[in-house]
């Protein structure tokens, strides 16, 4: 049983014509169900775990990476199926997982190639693709194996790359940003390796971009890999490894 | 020399000249080190350390290029390469050595036959202890670096 979650932004007048379209296509193929407009007076959580609760297992988000990722926190847990119907700006995720913008997605979502993926998880949030923290006198403990102390400043990208591949660990790659005088940067200082879980320690909040998402989070930080946490419908043309 | 990994630069990981790594450093792939490392370091691919690397600590490689200073032990399975720059302050076990002119090399060498490769059984490969390395936080002794 197909559920259909709006994000809020879809019920501006320009979105009207392409909807109903949408919607007369998936009822063609056959695959229509029942539909929400996510707005601010809703709360999705209880939305979504009502629905599942009544017998819905794939949960198709009409919106862009922002509406995916607040769905992905609900249902990583949960044993139900995500599909996607890309609208609007910012699609790194889709484009990622294959799927064509607007109505070209039904036909995806119609075909239901399902794949599990991993995702990626910083405290009790998950991330899809990628997450970068910028600053300094950042600690971070890897598979408590080794410890990294960052005194100066530095962009840290922690890379949830090869999502398909359930063996695969997390990349982390740590660009120093310190400037030598005061326009000169120190030149190429970049670290990369790859670990299963990470430790990020600070003495104060740091903001860290979560799927391009500026979120503050507290530290101690606790970032792992869920492999094979998530299954998606997703298309032929998926990529093996997120965009840059 | 030895064989360069063919590229797939994603296989390797890389510490940068201004990152202090401390503790067990181990990984599958290729490791490349320009910064400072204290603990242990184990691969069985290569490990480059670079002009500007200072290690303390034991290393366990396939091959290994070295061109910085490096206080511990190294036990080196096929091949390894001592660069003019390099210092080692250890002992040091491997199938083939090769040294270029101004290395120093303090400490014992053992070298295996090419047949069996660098045993070690000589070498003990004891743990360094954080307190011992000097600018760790662990350090007892005050030093700037």
């Amino acid at each position: 049983m197909y559920y259909y979650i709006y994000d809020s932004f879809l019920s501006d007048k320009k979105y009207r014509k392409l909807l109903a379209q949408i919607e007369t296509r998936l009822t063609d193929l056959g695959i229509n169900g029942k539909i929400n407009r996510l707005s601010f007076l809703k709360n999705i959580r209880d939305l979504i775990t009502d629905e599942i609760k009544n017998g819905q297992n794939t949960i198709v988000v009409l919106g862009n990476d922002s509406t995916i990722n607040k769905v992905i926190n609900i249902i990583a847990d949960l044993d139900v199926f995500l599909g996607i119907i890309p609208i609007g700006k910012e699609q790194k995720i889709s484009k990622f997982l294959g799927v064509p913008e607007g109505l070209a997605a039904c036909e995806t979502l119609s075909a239901r190639i399902i794949k599990k993926i991993n995702l990626g998880k910083i405290n009790q949030s998950y991330f899809v693709t990628s997450l970068v923290i910028a600053g300094r006198d950042i600690i971070l403990e890897c598979d408590n194996n080794f410890v990294i102390n960052l005194e100066q400043y530095n962009h840290i990208e922690i890379t949830n790359k090869h999502l398909f591949q359930p063996t695969d660990q997390l990349e982390i790659i740590i660009n120093n940003q310190a400037k030598k005088f005061f326009f000169l940067s120190a030149g190429s200082d970049i670290s990369r390796f790859k670990g299963q879980s990470l430790l990020i320690n600070s003495k104060k909040s740091i903001p860290i971009l979560v799927n391009d998402e500026k979120r503050i989070i507290k530290t101690p930080a606790q970032i792992s890999l869920k492999k094979q946490a998530l299954a998606v419908i997703v298309g032929r043309s998926r990529q093996e490894q997120p965009p840059a | 020399m030895f064989k360069e990994s063919p590229g797939n630069p994603e296989k390797e990981t890389i510490i940068g000249p201004s990152v202090r790594v401390e503790g067990d450093f181990i990984m599958d792939g290729n490791i490349i080190i320009d910064g400072t490392v204290c603990g242990t370091i184990k691969t069985s691919k290569d490990l480059t350390v670079g002009k500007p690397s200072v290690i303390f600590a034991n290393i366990e490689a396939g091959n290994a290029i070295i061109a910085g200073e490096v206080q511990g032990n190294l036990l080196i399975h096929n091949r390894l390469e001592l660069k003019a720059t390099a210092k080692i302050f250890g002992d040091v076990a491997t199938t083939i050595i090769d040294i270029e002119a101004g290395a120093i090399l303090n400490g014992h060498c053992q070298m295996a036959e090419q047949e069996k490769s660098a045993k070690p059984s000589s070498i003990k490969q004891e743990k360094i202890a954080l307190e011992d390395v000097p600018g760790s936080k662990k350090s007892k002794k005050i030093n700037i670096v």
